[in-house]
């Protein structure tokens, strides 16, 4: 208690407050400062050369050849080429190959390669290279995401150096899709094998320079790229954050030059902001209510059909969207090939109850809808509970963690087991194939696959597997058609709305692009 | 007293064992299966059950639990079920960023909490202790990811005077710890207020104001010192907090720290980086812990530790 | 009767209770912010009685062409995304946030106060396992077991209840056993065990009032942290289900709209914001009161 004592005290007080600022200062120096020269105030700075690009999440992967998320394979589109590419409406064009030809069945594809092109580690690209990634992909011990396409292949063959010929074990239409998987440089994967993910080696416009996990992902530009000159963009730095309003305040600071997705809530706040640019895009995501047709009562189409006249489109886009996208017109978005309108369910509650009456259910019926926690999601969700409520069905809102969720309806051991009522979901695709077989195809029900409704429609079943073993486009349209309208007269669904891409970037910034399906275009990438 | 820390370090390695079996059974109690994510939505069976295989939980869960202690036991953490990457090389950045962060949050909360507190205290009932502890209170009625989004409108987007996120500098962390530390201060403050106030009551302190020192003294001789015991308590208890606060805090600043990495990965249910960044939460907490209580005995002595 | 009462020996404990709550009210109205946050706590729980019968709007209902209108003479708070009548919701969700933070700080405040006590007076073996379980309890992080007590109980307000009460626990236990371990070295405890009282009876009759006043301050704090970690629950969608007005699900079902239509955010925040200053004030000022020392 006497005065040592208290020096004692003070002294030990005092240590652990230095100790703790001496850690901190200590840890700070630790972590990279890449980005930190991008500031706000670069208009007297000399020409400005990188561009930082927010997105919401973590990438995941950097091999373009095991990847499932759509912002990993945004990024890597920087770096990777496939054979084909899709540009920024979705369209496809020639990437390392200049041509190739199908043919009838679909069986035999065959590609003339871009010649003169090679990796960024210097290894030549040429037709060995093709079979070396064909070969892994299609090889089921790899264990690669993009086996799930790849199966398709039987053999992969080098006619030349600079001419490769793909054979199909059976006919598959939407395989020419599936060759804008990224190429992967042949010494690359032999030397780093597995961590090929940390590593990526590529022939794109733009080459990897670091990843500093959970932080950024940056690259450079590839002075020898094939297509020199499209893009002037020195550096690009990928960033994940999270946070909608920190995203979009680091666009007003000019933190990043480009941020994606932008929510539809904050776009107002940008608009008239000066330097900052408010883009739109029609996106390839169909935004649904997936409805459990093996359960009652929504194995009478009546059912089905009422609940679509009861839920008000218009509405829902205002109130939910904020006014960004449009009503979904078909079973997938009008960005996509062979592309059907079918109309709207009018929003019509005296139709809707006359319907309820005639299936039997006048005074409604009680029930729920499940979705993940996002705020989106549970907005989405209330509506529904909404609109539902006034043609006397109660809808009780049930939002789980999206793990919770897709466990419960994918990890289900017979479709007759599923607990689901109805699923409010999202879906998007880049090929009718993926819109429609995954989606609609009786093969697919879970657990096997994504027909979350239960879907069975012998004449949709048929019409798909014709679809997938002809590579004539008409024909191919005219059947994709019945799928569509055969559909949407079933109802599955509740039929909400398409997805609009939402993005931001600074007013000096031109050639980049969010793409229908969210990939991040930067071919083109310049600053003005 | 060495003795005594010894046998507290020793205790530390039931406790994490305790701790590791805990959680490794309840994230598998806890539905989700991470091979669903990890395959995707239109993954076929067969294509399920070879990412089962791969990823090593097609075994019995007594099984996997061996696995992974052995490997736990030499050092290896294990490889992410989401990324594919070794978890030691995920931690590598992200372990700094956090521990910089809330240490930087108790540091300024110590201070500033410390001297409300005691100002409060010494000026009880005057416009100081009014303002100090408004101050105090507000800090924590408000939620973090709140304070963290209005922080983040004012200062960084119409002042302009720090980053919106990231850890690219010092500044960069001002905010973040602001928004961290704020609960704590004022937990502190409240603390040590009360504390001193009742310490300023004991019979000792009145014989040193009856002996005729002077109040400053007695303050800072005698009253400070004694109130301290709960206040260092708080101090180690709000440790564990700030570690699940800055999970908030992480995603607000978009900082790339363990507990962004840990809520990502409770998410995918990604159980070896789950265990991983708890394991080493935990070490970290009863480490602090342990100091707390040696700072305990150096303050009052009275304390016995005899069992 | 009364006057008979306090004069005879064998009334004693009545009359004391009495008295001292006479001196209690009259210390109490001294305490002016105290008195008036109390006040205020006292309407909230009128309220929460009453919210149904007061709301001008049903706080279900929703209007879309009203959507997110900021405060006017109709809806004195302005209106949400669905066009509900946001005051309305602020008043019926008072029971909600209220209901929830108090049974379960209450919850983890009897048991955590018992197994502190326990944990300090005894010492040993006891201590070291309860003091070393609290240390695993808080190793894990809330939110972490929050998500795992709702993923495995299911969402819904008595699992929020429960994961709320876990977390508090052990703060409880600690605390109580730090004031214990002091508490016991105490003359007048060390008096009583040389006179052969019964360890319960030390613990409870001698000891607890000893720990009391850093409880009252605690449990004040723990409702407004409780109030904040319910909405984080209902902010991460594990807690009320989402058109209920619970005010920490209308805060983060709100933040979408920060920047664009503020109040939906603000109003929310404000109610909390008062609610928790309001608790904390009534703590420090119970304090001050029940302060043992100045009591005997």
């Amino acid at each position: 208690m006497k005065k040592a004592s208290f020096l004692r005290t003070a002294s030990v007080l005092l240590f652990s407050v230095a100790l703790l600022f001496g850690c901190s200062s200590g840890g700070g120096s630790g972590s990279g400062t890449p980005a930190a020269s991008n500031g706000g105030a670069t208009t007297g700075a000399p020409q400005k050369d990188q561009l930082v690009i927010a997105v919401n999440e973590n990438f995941i992967t950097m091999d373009p050849q095991n990847t499932g998320d759509a912002l990993s394979s945004g990024v890597q589109s920087a770096m990777f080429e496939g054979l084909l590419i899709y540009d920024k409406d979705l369209k496809l064009m020639p990437g390392l190959s200049t041509e190739y030809s199908v043919n009838k069945d679909a069986t035999e594809y065959t590609f003339k390669l871009r010649q003169n092109v090679k990796f960024h580690d210097g290894t030549p690209f040429n037709a060995e290279a093709v079979k070396i990634n064909f070969d892994r992909m299609s090889n089921k011990d790899n264990n690669l995401r993009a086996y799930r396409n790849y199966k398709y292949i039987k053999s992969t063959e080098v006619v030349d150096e600079h001419t490769v010929k793909v054979t199909l074990n059976q006919p598959f239409s939407a395989m020419i899709n599936k060759f804008t998987t990224g190429i992967i440089s042949p010494a690359a994967l032999e030397k780093y094998g597995k961590d090929i993910t940390k590593n990526p080696v590529g022939t794109g416009p733009y080459k990897f320079v670091e990843w500093v996990q959970g932080d950024h992902l940056t690259v450079e530009l590839n002075p020898d790229h094939w297509n020199k000159g499209a893009a002037k963009v020195g550096k690009i730095v990928y960033k994940p954050v999270p946070e909608n309003g920190s995203r979009v305040a680091m666009l007003k600071t000019g933190e990043a030059d480009v941020i994606y997705p932008l929510p539809e809530q904050q776009v107002e706040t940008l608009n008239g902001e000066e330097g900052v640019k408010v883009e739109r895009t029609p996106s390839t995501i169909t935004r649904y209510v997936s409805i459990n047709m093996l359960k009652k009562p929504f194995d009478d189409p009546r059912v089905r059909q009422a609940i679509n006249h009861a839920v008000d489109k218009d509405a829902f886009i205002k109130v939910v969207k904020s006014g960004y996208g449009a009503q979904l017109e078909s079973v997938m978005s009008p960005t996509i090939a062979h592309y059907a309108k079918q109309g709207t369910y009018e929003y019509n509650i005296e139709k809707a109850k006359q319907l309820l009456k005639e299936a039997g259910y006048e005074n409604g019926f009680t029930t729920d809808i499940w979705g993940n926690t996002n705020s989106d999601t549970m907005k989405g969700m209330q509506f529904i509970q909404q609109q539902l409520q006034k043609v006397g069905i109660t809808v009780e809102v049930k939002s789980m963690e999206e793990a919770t969720l897709s466990d419960e309806i994918y990890g289900i051991k017979s479709p007759e087991e599923a607990k689901m009522n109805m699923w409010y979901v999202s879906w998007s695709s880049a090929d009718p194939d993926n819109a429609m077989r995954s989606l609609f195809s009786s093969e697919n029900f879970p657990p096997a696959g994504a027909n979350t409704a239960f879907y069975k429609n012998d004449l949709v079943d048929q019409s798909i597997k014709e679809a997938t073993q002809s590579s004539d486009q008409d024909k191919q349209k005219q059947l994709y058609g019945v799928v569509q309208e055969n559909v949407f007269k079933d109802a599955p669904w509740i039929f909400l709305a398409v997805d609009e891409i939402l993005y931001g970037k600074r007013a000096n910034v031109n050639g980049v692009y969010i793409t229908p399906s969210g990939g991040i275009y930067v071919r083109e990438a310049a600053f003005q | 007293m060495f003795r005594y820390i010894v046998k507290r370090l020793i205790e530390i390695i039931p406790i994490i064992f305790v701790v590791s079996l805990l959680i490794f059974f309840f994230i598998h109690l806890v539905p989700g299966d991470p091979v669903r994510l990890a395959a995707g939505k239109e993954a076929t069976l067969e294509e399920i059950e070879r990412v089962r295989q791969e990823l090593g939980l097609d075994k019995p869960l007594l099984t996997q639990y061996i696995n992974y202690m052995q490997n736990l036991l030499t050092g290896n953490l294990g490889h992410s079920l989401k990324t594919g990457l070794p978890i030691s090389d995920m931690f590598e950045n992200r372990f700094s960023v956090t521990m910089t962060l809330t240490f930087m949050s108790l540091g300024w909360a110590l201070v500033l909490g410390l001297l409300i507190g005691t100002i409060s205290a010494v000026f009880r009932n005057k416009w100081p202790d009014y303002v100090g502890m408004l101050t105090a209170i507000s800090g924590i009625s408000l939620p973090g990811f709140w304070l963290g989004l209005i922080l983040i409108q004012v200062f960084s987007v119409t002042l302009g005077w720090f980053p919106t996120g990231g850890v690219d500098s010092w500044k960069s962390y001002v905010l973040p710890s602001l928004t961290l530390g704020a609960g704590i201060m004022s937990m502190l403050a409240r603390f040590t207020r009360s504390s001193l106030l009742e310490t300023l009551k004991e019979d000792f302190i009145r014989t040193g104001r009856a002996k005729g020192l002077k109040e400053s003294v007695v303050v800072r001789k005698h009253a400070l010192k004694n109130s301290m015991i709960p206040v260092v308590t708080i101090a180690g208890l709000q440790f564990g907090f700030l570690l699940g606060g800055s999970v908030v805090v992480e995603t607000v600043f978009s900082i790339p720290g363990m507990g962004r990495l840990l809520i990502d990965s409770i998410a995918f249910r990604d159980y070896p980086v789950v265990q991983a960044v708890i394991l080493l939460f935990s070490l970290e907490f009863i480490l602090v812990n342990l100091l707390v209580d040696i700072l305990y005995k150096a303050l009052n002595p009275k304390i016995r530790y005899d069992s | 009767m009364e006057v008979v009462k306090e004069i005879g020996h064998n009334v004693v404990v009545p009359t004391e209770k009495k008295s001292r709550a006479r001196e209690f009210w009259k210390k109490w109205k001294k305490q002016k912010t105290a008195f008036w946050a109390g006040f205020f706590i006292l309407f909230l729980f009128v309220i929460a009685l009453f919210g149904p019968w007061i709301a001008p709007y049903d706080p279900y209902e929703p209007n879309y062409d009203v959507t997110l209108q900021t405060p006017s003479i109709e809806h004195w708070a302005g209106t949400d995304e669905y066009g509900r009548d946001i005051l309305s919701r602020i008043i019926v969700g008072t029971g909600i946030s209220l209901g929830v933070s108090f049974s379960s700080v209450l919850v983890g405040a009897v048991v955590g106060t018992i197994l502190g006590l326990i944990s300090g007076y005894y010492g040993g073996w006891m201590d070291r396992l309860i003091m070393r379980w609290s240390d695993v309890m808080f190793a894990f992080p809330d939110l972490l077991l929050a998500i795992a007590i709702v993923a495995i109980l299911g969402p819904g307000l008595t699992n929020v209840v429960v994961a709320v009460a876990v977390f508090s626990i052990p703060s409880f236990a600690r605390l109580i056993r730090g004031n214990t371990l002091a508490a016991k070295e105490a003359v007048f405890v060390e008096a009583a065990r040389s006179m052969g009282a019964k360890s319960s009876r030390i613990m409870f009759r001698h000891i607890f009032p000893e720990t009391v006043s850093s409880m009252i301050v605690f449990f004040s704090m723990r409702i407004g942290t409780s109030i904040l970690a319910a909405s984080s629950l209902s902010f991460l969608g594990l807690g009320a289900a989402p058109e209920s007005p619970d005010w920490g699900a209308m805060l983060s079902m709100g933040r979408d709209y920060l920047a664009t239509s503020p109040h939906v955010v603000i109003i929310p925040g404000i109610a909390i914001f008062l609610t928790v200053l309001a608790f904390n004030l009534v703590g420090d000022g119970l304090r001050d009161i029940l302060d043992p020392k100045t009591k005997n």
